[in-house]
């Protein structure tokens, strides 16, 4: 793998959660909770089934991201990260615009249709603010001094900048899904 | 920086026009600052530094305490002045805490630059009044409002005086702004189109 500017890796990553905050502020949260959970044209999903889904897994991996980053005493800016090869491969593999197959989500991940949908939104934008204080906070930090077990693996645990990775790619597939709901007008 | 100054007089004479003379030294007490989304600028306890004229993004004044209860008490944008305004002008230890919500860029000065032209230019004194009657005039109205309007009252007083910030910010800062619970809050947007 090649080694990546950390700074650099790491204000792409929160530009994406910026993006993701934006679309659920300006977007999901003012529209009417109907809309919210009308399942897809096709049948799939709805906008908050994918806010679900999403917000499911961050509450496995938020929590031990911040764990994580606390655990770290000694401070280290700038230099760079360079992902594992699992941990690149699963970030390729949640990337939209690389992974383009379609994949079956894990049991335990997959929302129901009954869902009070403001308040995915409320939870999924609480999630996104936390994960952007992280990324803060990963800027002084050793992206591959920590190592966090994988939600569907445990027993596989990936460096801190992979698990980074993967979770906000992941967020941008499900993002891009929820937004083809969105009436057109 | 010469745009954003110039949004800056606009204001400034809003309140109340200044000199020539006047508006030349303050417009020269100001550097320009920016912060991304979620940055605490302000903490409660410290010393409020700065007086800030916000040119982008929205912020908000809150007091949060150690049973995790929090108020917001006031949202600033573009363009209005911001930070915390009683800290700042008593130089006591703030109460509260100023962060942005979204990413936000402003002018500021620091509180010792403007004092000493408060001190000595009677102009900006009155200005620097005039400015803090209408924050007190726009304080009492709000307590008025949070005191005897209805949930749907307050809400729709919000959404008329400043619609935009529905699309702009998380809406739990609006509801915890009036009080409301998540679930009343999202009734009225259900009665609404935003």
């Amino acid at each position: 793998m090649k080694a990546v500017d950390k700074d650099r890796l790491l204000d792409d990553l929160g530009k994406l959660v910026d993006d993701h905050i934006q679309s659920a502020v300006a977007v999901f949260q003012n529209m009417h909770s109907e809309l919210l959970v009308k399942p897809a044209v096709n049948g799939g999903w709805s906008i908050a089934q994918c806010l679900e889904h999403l917000n499911r897994y961050g509450n496995y991996y938020i929590p031990l991201i911040r764990q994580g980053l606390a655990r770290q005493k000694e401070l280290t800016t700038g230099g760079t990260f360079k992902s594992g090869v699992i941990g690149a491969y699963f970030t390729r593999m949640m990337d939209p615009d690389k992974g383009k197959k379609k994949m079956r989500a894990f049991k335990e991940y997959i929302p129901g249709v009954e869902l009070d949908g403001h308040a995915v939104v409320a939870e999924f934008i609480r999630q996104q603010e936390m994960l952007l204080t992280c990324i803060g906070w990963a800027r002084r930090a050793d992206l591959k001094g920590t190592r966090i077990p994988v939600s569907i693996m445990k027993w596989l645990k990936l460096r801190l900048g992979d698990v980074l990775q993967f979770v906000v790619m992941h967020d941008e597939r499900h993002i891009r899904q929820a937004k083809r709901n969105c009436p057109m007008d | 920086m010469a745009d954003a100054l110039l949004q800056l007089r606009r204001l400034v004479d809003a309140v109340h026009p200044l000199s020539a003379e006047d508006w030349e030294v303050l417009s020269g007490i100001w550097t320009p600052f920016s912060a991304g989304r979620k940055e605490v600028l302000t903490t409660e306890g410290t010393m409020e530094r700065y007086l800030y004229f916000v040119m982008e993004g929205v912020q908000r004044v809150y007091y949060f305490d150690d049973q995790d209860r929090e108020a917001t008490l006031v949202f600033t944008y573009a363009p209005s002045f911001g930070g915390v305004l009683d800290a700042l002008l008593l130089q006591q230890p703030s109460r509260y805490f100023y962060e942005t919500l979204t990413p936000s860029s402003f002018l500021r000065a620091s509180y010792v630059e403007l004092d000493r032209l408060m001190q000595a230019r009677p102009g900006i004194a009155h200005m620097v009044r005039k400015g803090l009657t209408h924050a007190l005039s726009g304080v009492l109205e709000r307590l008025a409002e949070l005191q005897c309007y209805t949930a749907e009252e307050k809400f729709n007083k919000v959404l008329q005086r400043s619609p935009h910030i529905f699309r702009l910010i998380p809406h739990k800062y609006i509801a915890n702004y009036l009080g409301m619970d998540a679930t009343n809050f999202s009734k009225l947007i259900n009665k609404q189109r935003i």
